[in-house]
């Protein structure tokens, strides 16, 4: 069944750039723009959607420039359906545009304000005006999930006469969970030849599971992007996905995922929104650990805690101390200081550690474990030399 | 990646009914939550936070870990004294005196935790399979004598031999426990994977599950839709996915998937939702990102054309719920996306009204000025662009005048 050609053939196409910047507030220069295009060309990114020409003359000027660069990855523009946009892409120099159009009833009344037909024929206008322009060509249907199959299955064969490259399937208001995401992929792509593609969101923090569950059902492409930097709740995460893909399903897509780090950094930067410290795979507190049980478990085997070394996707390992930290993390971590102690010792200063944690309402830093060792050091100096006094 | 024909099973039970009624909410912010590296509550913030969650309608709260003893056993003993309408569960480890200072804070509800996975019991605990088996029976049988809702928490269940999870979750249920929580310690399965696992064991031992999974893959929320799918009747959930690493099955998106994809509506008061991440996020220093689902700051605030012209027209064409849902506010910005229906709606609501060729050339000057300064326009600056675009087009019109 469908789901064989899942398996070796996985695709992925980042977004970051497109819709991306498409979210309220977010606005890459020109700079940037470029900047990120490359490390994902670097790291071994296939396909990236670089922008929308329609836009505007100064997201011409970006778009142009990114694409007269020399990528290893395909590069993507985007056009809602409308010849006129297809004019601007060809401005712009692009090879391949993905043809994006609402399917849905309610997006056809309440947006467009048009009927079946005019979809039909908007997307028919603008592939021919594709095609005479020789482009690789992606359909994009908007809203799918809640798309009438039947009109669904007419556009995607409408595609497939006309040469598309892929057709995509978006799940624009998350109306989906993983087994009904399994449902519908598998259903559509078990009567369709083309190459299906899913789009999915996170309002309801199921992108990367229902990614993964299209991947199943037979699809063999995914739109992610880094961070999952998106409109509203945002997309799958390129680094999710990838790093899933290998550790759930054993596919490796052979991306250079020690930049992973980096890369989230540098697109948090551009788009001003810090990389949450607890976000999947690239959060700098998913290799911290504190609690007692936590910690000691990672201290004998990382095994224990991680599925993966830290160093794969450019973050380190820290034992933190704070509240709920145990001896053993005590003794560790004063061993990276050099200092051996006690199990007593260890244990008096876990408590000192531990009160001044919840005064604090967090975690020590390495100097504050420092004053504690300290003030530790004098109160038993002191205790030795009051007992021999009073010897 | 498994036979197709499993996922053509699971997926045809996609639309299967869930009764509500059957649905348990078990929250554990105050436990797995603060336990988080670098998170500590104060006592009042945990008494304050067990008030919002049972004001909201959680049917649990695990408010801690009561043989810490001082200030947490403390703060557990408050919130088990404030008789609120939900039950209050402490945790422990499988460890006798654990129980004693659960008893002692008076929960009516204790989880005892122990890791079932050989590579948990060989090199984290340096024990047997038999020394899990004998501390369950023990504990169990200890905590039941006083008379307490006991829940038997299998750590690293996912990385557990399935025949020795089901001996697990055997002596537990033989041993008079109500329930099994299934834990997903790395977050490291899929929502298939967990949909077997889960299922293998209600089929076989028949003892009510609870879900508690990790989000270090992004899938904390699918996979516990994917247990209850399989028969599971407690989630384990904290808010805002609090948790250590990557954080837990977040609540809010637990509650609303689950009322609005699975059409399980739990009666809970979900207009507190904001207010309720907003304490959370502020008591663990931690700014709530913008873009959080269904609590997120941004999240009805449209900019692009496309989905602003939606929206205006019908908000149900991007929403499936509504801000006020939430406690969120719906908002449209100018930015680089923005078109022509969405700055005449800005303008509108800013008092100033312009035809659609005014919006067309008043387009292209916002999109130069918000790519200069990198963000979205406040709305002074867009009624300085407007006016000093005004002036402009007002200097070219009596300019032509005056060459005529």
């Amino acid at each position: 069944m469908a789901m064989a050609k899942s398996k070796i053939n996985v695709n992925i196409i980042d977004t970051t750039l497109r819709n991306g910047e498409q979210t309220a507030g977010v606005v890459f220069s020109k700079h940037e723009k470029i900047r990120i295009a490359k490390m994902l060309d670097e790291i071994g990114i296939s396909e990236i959607e670089i922008g929308t020409p329609s836009l505007g003359s100064i997201e011409r000027e970006i778009v142009s420039e990114i694409l007269n660069d020399s990528f290893n990855a395909k590069l993507f523009v985007y056009c809602e359906a409308e010849p006129e946009n297809i004019e601007y892409a060809v401005k712009c120099g692009a090879k391949n545009v993905v043809i994006n159009i609402s399917t849905s009833d309610i997006h056809i009344r309440e947006k467009y304000k048009k009927n079946k037909t005019w979809v039909i024929s908007k997307l028919r206008e603008t592939i021919k005006a594709a095609r005479k322009s020789k482009l690789k060509f992606i359909i994009s249907a908007e809203d799918a999930t809640r798309t009438e199959l039947g009109f669904l299955l007419k556009l995607i064969s409408i595609a497939e006469k006309k040469g598309a490259y892929r057709f995509r399937l978006c799940d624009t208001v998350s109306r989906l969970d993983p087994f009904r995401t399994f449902l519908f992929i598998s259903t559509i792509s078990n009567v369709s030849s083309i190459p299906i593609e899913v789009y999915n969101h996170n309002d309801f923090g199921m992108a990367t599971a229902n990614g993964m569950a299209a991947l199943r059902g037979g699809a063999s492409s995914m739109v992610v992007s880094v961070g999952g930097l998106g409109e509203g709740t945002g997309n799958a995460a390129m680094e999710e996905i990838v790093m899933a893909l290998k550790y759930l399903e054993n596919v490796e897509l052979g991306i250079e995922t020690s930049k992973f780090r980096e890369i989230a950094e540098y697109v948090a930067r551009a788009s001003s929104r810090a990389v949450p410290v607890w976000k999947a795979i690239v959060g700098t507190n998913v290799f911290a650990h504190e609690s007692g049980i936590h910690a000691d478990g990672v201290i004998k085997n990382p095994k224990n805690y991680e599925v993966f070394n830290p160093a794969e996707v450019g973050l380190t390992r820290q034992l933190v101390v704070g509240k709920h930290s145990g001896s053993h993390t005590i003794l560790h971590k004063f061993k990276e200081f050099g200092i051996d102690l006690t199990d007593k010792q260890a244990n008096e200063i876990l408590a000192m550690a531990r009160d001044m944690s919840v005064d604090l309402k967090r975690h020590l830093f390495d100097k504050e474990l420092m004053y504690i060792y300290n003030e530790y050091k004098k109160k038993s100096k002191k205790k030795k030399e009051k007992l021999e006094d009073e010897e | 990646m498994r036979e197709i024909d499993l996922f053509t099973e699971f997926s045809q039970k996609a639309g299967t009914k869930i009764d509500p009624r059957d649905i348990k909410i078990d929250d554990t912010t105050l436990r797995d939550g603060e336990q988080t590296a670098g998170v500590v509550f104060a006592n009042e913030e945990k008494v304050h936070i067990a008030k919002m969650l049972d004001d909201i309608g959680v049917h649990q709260i695990e408010a801690g870990v009561p043989v810490m003893g001082g200030d947490e056993k403390e703060a557990i003993k408050k919130i088990a004294s404030l008789g609120l309408g939900c039950s209050i569960l402490g945790w422990n480890r499988a460890v006798r005196s654990d129980i004693d200072a659960s008893v002692e804070c008076g929960v009516d509800a204790v989880a005892i935790s122990i890791s079932s996975s050989d590579i948990h019991i060989e090199q984290k605990l340096g024990k047997s399979r038999e020394w899990v088996l004998e501390s369950i029976k023990s504990c169990v049988d200890y905590a039941k004598g006083f008379n307490l809702y006991v829940s038997v928490n299998a750590e690293d269940s996912s990385r557990t031999d399935m025949e020795f999870l089901l001996s697990f979750a055997r002596t537990a249920r033989d041993a008079g426990a109500d329930r099994l929580r299934y834990c997903d310690t790395l977050g490291i399965l899929d929502p298939f994977e967990t949909f077997i696992r889960v299922k293998t064991i209600i089929d076989i031992i028949g003892i009510d599950i609870e879900m508690h999974t990790h989000n270090d893959f992004g899938m904390a929320i699918a996979n516990a839709i994917a247990g209850i799918k399989a028969g599971a009747t407690y989630v384990n959930t904290t808010v805002n996915g609090l948790g250590e690493r990557a954080g837990n099955a977040a609540f809010e998106e637990l509650v609303m998937a689950l009322k609005h994809i699975e059409g399980v509506d739990m009666g809970f008061n979900t207009t507190l939702f904001r207010a309720l991440s907003e304490y959370v996020a502020r008591a663990s220093s931690r700014v709530l990102p913008t873009w959080k689902p269904i609590v997120g700051g941004n999240l009805f605030v449209y900019e692009a054309e496309s989905k602003a012209s939606g929206v205006l027209a019908n908000p149900e064409t991007y929403e499936l719920f509504s801000n006020k849902d939430v406690g969120l506010e719906r908002k449209v910005m100018l930015g680089k996306y923005s078109g022509v229906n969405t700055i005449i709606y800005k303008l509108n609501t800013l008092g100033i009204k312009i035809s659609r060729k005014e919006a067309e050339e008043l387009g292209e000057v916002i999109r130069d000025k918000t790519v200069a300064l990198k963000r979205a326009l406040f709305d002074s600056e867009i009624i300085d662009t407007y006016k000093s675009y005004k002036r402009k087009s007002g200097a070219g019109k009596s300019a032509k005048k005056g060459g005529k």
